[in-house]
């Protein structure tokens, strides 16, 4: 069996470019997945950093925008006071009326040149200023400067209403007339409350917002939404002359997480349900080839054991489809297996002859019950005939349903042969030792009546010569010497018939058995004799024995003779006819006014020649190089001891009709008195 | 004589019948042995003839026939075999070995009666040869050679000269030699001889 070359057949050849290629591709997919949610992220965190930086910008201008306010408002004052038209309580109106504007400033106090407080936004002047070094340092500077300068942020005492360890920054606002010095204006931040109070709720919601010096030291912070992670954190100085403040912002976002995580969870279930499917795949394909190749050898296997086999299979479905031949059956019957597949009967195998028998059992089979053992012949498309033996089985698929018919068939050309040897071997022993007692009984018969016929002769003759001679002298003949001689001769004349009757006698002995028999039990009974010699010659045999016939009142042995003698005729006088042709019929009625049953042999051989018909039935005549010649004879003296008669015509279709009768049972008592046989 | 030899009595009677009707002698018997038995030496002067069926029980008519082969009787006792159906090759190679005829079964019975006159005259003749070989045994060496210069034709002179005899002792043997050969003249003699 070939196989055509599939595509899988081919990838099979090249199993390592077959995986190389979905495994890059695969990789190339999980990278890409990787890659896509890492970049995601990346960009969105850049996103949030730039974000978080324009806010702090805009915070740190805020806050820058504020101080500058401040510092703008202390100037001014600072200017009115210096064209001193000013008084005391006013100036601490403007301060009350500043801190109320910015509440992020804790206290502004106006000090004189002695440091004296004049005037200051709490309600009691207190001279207590406690001011710390660096806000000292920054007093000086800011003098000597001539400009406003901040402090370095640092706790002081003083300010019983901020809370304990507050970080304050003074601003130092000195003040001038002229080159004149006439004071200070010091404005004191509470650092943290820069930030409350000048970072919007929406920022400070998002981020930790710290105030730091140089030393990274915290000065003041917002958290508002919990410390910052910092992941997204932004430094930016504050420009605040004299002081060092850095704005440090942390955003409380973490890494963006959550869609990256579902990606990356996703992408790496996914990944792993992949690769598990893959690896399931692959070992589901090798499990595959495994079995493939396994059912592949079995298969090879199967069609080297099938095609070995010298025993013709045949598989037909229930529909009597061939479905599958193997060689040796085709072989058998000369036919290639693609003109036998799938062809319905009849097939074309099928010998003409036999055309009814296989239509018969296929009936037969469709119905459900097939023979499960026949032998039967098959026709190759040369003509010739192949005896075969077919074992039929049911075809039961794994569901216990049948699904067709099974046969092997065996070529019994071989063992026919061997039977018909053997056979003709039986034959001619028998014909042999029939022959030999023919000849003993005909040599005894002649030799029993030559002597009284010739004994007879003689003395007639004698007598003759006597007379001869007596007319010859003119003397009349002497009657006494005659009369012994003619005595003589009528004895033996009696003699003779004596020999004959004694024949007829003993053939008379020979009485029919008879019985109460059925004619179809009779002709199964050597149906089997008449198959062998039908099947020598592929001579089918149709038998027309209707069941309703009465019984014979025969001897079963003879009137089986007869009938095998008369298919055995029929069957040879078909052995030159076409083979389409050789078919014989066994037929039976029942002749009710006779009350006989009558059985005739219909051949479509050579027929019978006129010359011969006269002859037929005369004892030793015989068409056949090694027949005696007695057989009809010997028929037609069964049949007529039985009171029946044996006749022959031409068939109108070709061959011959021989017909005999024998006496029915009358109906009423066949039926009390039928014999089993 | 005809000699009759079957186990069948009707077939002896028959026969014996039947050569009565033709004027022939006859004598049967009932077995070989029987036949063999009668034979003395002698025979009858006019002639014997011998029927005789192949297949009888004891001897059958193929070693009877030897017996007489042996004895060199057969020219005698010309044997006329009758057989049965399927004795043929048989009575055949008889035949070849000096048996006078064979006659199958059934068969006409005067052509057989014909054919035993035949070997009865056969017989006859060779009893006849047999008789004068028998005399010209008695002959001696002197009186053959004369017979066969008288059977040439010679005067007795020519003989006398020949055998440087005298004519007076020729005349002797001549006498004799008639005597032995019981003939009377030289005509006679040479008929006999002929």
């Amino acid at each position: 069996m070939k196989n055509p070359p599939t595509f899988a057949r081919r990838l099979q050849f090249t199993s390592p470019v077959r995986w190389l290629l979905p495994v890059l591709l695969l990789l190339l997919f999980l990278s890409v997945l990787f890659w896509l949610p890492w970049q995601a992220r990346q960009m969105e965190s850049n996103e949030r950093q730039e974000q978080l930086i324009a806010d702090t910008l805009w915070v740190e201008q805020t806050i820058r925008f504020q101080l500058a306010r401040n510092e703008e408002s202390l100037f001014n004052l600072g200017a009115d006071i210096a064209k001193g038209m000013l008084p005391a309580s006013s100036v601490h109106e403007r301060l009350q009326q500043m801190l109320r504007n910015g509440r992020e400033l804790q206290r502004v106090i106006w000090l004189d040149t002695e440091g004296q407080v004049r005037a200051s936004s709490d309600h009691t002047l207190s001279q207590d200023t406690h001011f710390s070094p660096l806000s000292l340092t920054a007093g000086d500077n800011a003098r000597r400067l001539h400009r406003g300068q901040y402090a370095q942020p640092a706790q002081q005492s003083g300010f019983p209403d901020a809370p304990p360890g507050t970080m304050l920054m003074d601003y130092h606002q000195p003040l001038y007339n002229g080159q004149h010095y006439i004071g200070s204006l010091v404005a004191t931040y509470q650092v943290s409350s820069l930030l409350d109070e000048m970072v919007p709720w929406w920022f400070a919601q998002d981020n930790q917002i710290s105030l730091i010096d140089r030393d990274d030291k915290i000065l003041a912070r917002r958290a508002a939404a919990g410390p910052g992670h910092g992941v997204y954190t932004h430094k930016r100085a504050l420009d605040v002359p004299g002081a060092n403040i850095t704005l440090f912002t942390d955003s409380v976002k973490s890494q963006p997480k959550l869609l990256p995580n579902l990606l990356v969870g996703s992408v790496i279930a996914l990944s792993l349900g992949l690769l598990w499917s893959l690896l399931a795949l692959w070992r589901h394909i090798s499990r595959r080839l495994t079995a493939e190749g396994a059912l592949r050898q079995q298969m090879l296997f199967r069609t080297a054991m099938e095609n070995s086999l010298v025993t013709g299979m045949r598989a037909r479905d229930l529909e009597g489809r061939v479905t599958y031949v193997n060689p040796a059956f085709c072989q058998m019957v000369g036919y290639t297996s693609e003109e036998i597949l799938g062809r319905l009967p009849p097939m074309p195998y099928w010998a003409p002859e036999a055309m009814d028998e296989y239509q018969q059992r296929f009936v037969k089979a469709l119905a459900g019950n097939a023979t499960p053992q026949f032998e039967t012949h098959f026709q190759r498309p040369d003509g010739t005939r192949v005896p075969v033996l077919i074992f039929e089985a049911p075809l039961v698929d794994k569901n216990g349903k049948q699904t067709g018919w099974m046969g092997s068939v065996l070529d019994i050309s071989d063992r026919k042969r061997v039977e018909e040897l053997n056979r003709q071997q039986q034959e001619k022993l028998q014909t042999s030792s029939r022959l030999a007692t023919m000849g003993e009984l005909a040599s005894m018969l002649a030799h029993e009546l030559n002597q009284p016929l010739a004994a007879i002769s003689s003395y007639t003759t004698g007598a003759l010569n006597l007379i001869k001679r007596a007319s010859d002298s003119g003397q009349p003949v002497q009657p006494n010497t005659l009369k012994p001689a003619l005595e003589q001769a009528s004895a033996q004349a009696q003699r003779a018939g004596q020999i004959i009757r004694s024949v007829h006698d003993f053939v008379r002995k020979s009485e029919p058995q008879r019985q109460d028999v059925d004619i179809r039990t009779l002709v199964d009974g050597i149906r089997a004799l008449i198959d062998l010699q039908a099947r020598k010659f592929y001579v089918t045999i149709l038998e027309e024995l209707p069941p309703e016939l009465p019984l014979l009142h025969a001897d079963p042995v003879m009137i089986e003779q007869v009938l095998l003698n008369l298919t055995r005729n029929a069957i040879e006088a078909m052995q030159d006819a076409a083979p389409g042709r050789r078919i014989m019929r066994l037929r039976a009625s029942y002749d009710a006014r006779q009350e006989m049953v009558t059985v005739d042999v219909i051949d479509q051989g050579h027929g019978i020649p006129a010359d011969v018909a006269e002859r037929l039935f005369s004892p030793f005549f015989s068409t056949k190089a090694e027949g005696m010649g007695m057989g009809l004879n010997i028929c037609r003296t069964a049949i007529e001891f039985h009171g029946g008669a044996l006749t022959f015509g031409a068939n109108p279709a070709g061959g011959t009709i021989f017909t005999f009768s024998v006496p029915a049972v009358p109906r009423a008592a066949g039926n009390s008195q039928h014999l089993h046989a | 004589m005809l000699h009759i030899i079957d186990d069948e009595e009707v077939v002896r009677d028959s026969l014996s019948w039947l050569a009565a009707s033709r004027s022939i002698e006859a004598r049967s018997y009932a077995s070989g042995q029987q036949f063999l038995d009668s034979l003395d030496g002698t025979f009858d002067e006019q002639g014997d003839c011998v029927l005789l069926d192949v297949r009888m029980p004891d001897m059958n008519g193929i070693a009877l026939f030897d017996q007489l082969v042996k004895r060199d009787l057969t020219a005698r006792l010309p044997v006329i075999f009758l057989t049965g159906h399927g004795d043929v090759p048989m009575a055949v190679d008889s035949l070849k070995r000096g048996a006078f005829d064979f006659f199958e079964k059934p068969f006409n019975d005067n052509d057989l009666m014909d054919r035993v006159q035949q070997g009865l005259a056969n017989s006859r003749q060779a009893g006849e040869l047999a008789a004068v070989h028998a005399r010209l045994a008695t002959l001696s060496t002197r009186e053959r050679e004369v017979l066969d210069l008288i059977l040439a034709g010679k005067m007795n002179k020519v003989v006398a000269d020949k055998l440087g005899i005298s004519m007076r002792t020729v005349e002797v043997h001549r006498a004799h030699i008639f005597d032995k050969m019981q003939v009377k003249t030289a005509v006679e003699l040479a008929g006999l001889l002929k």
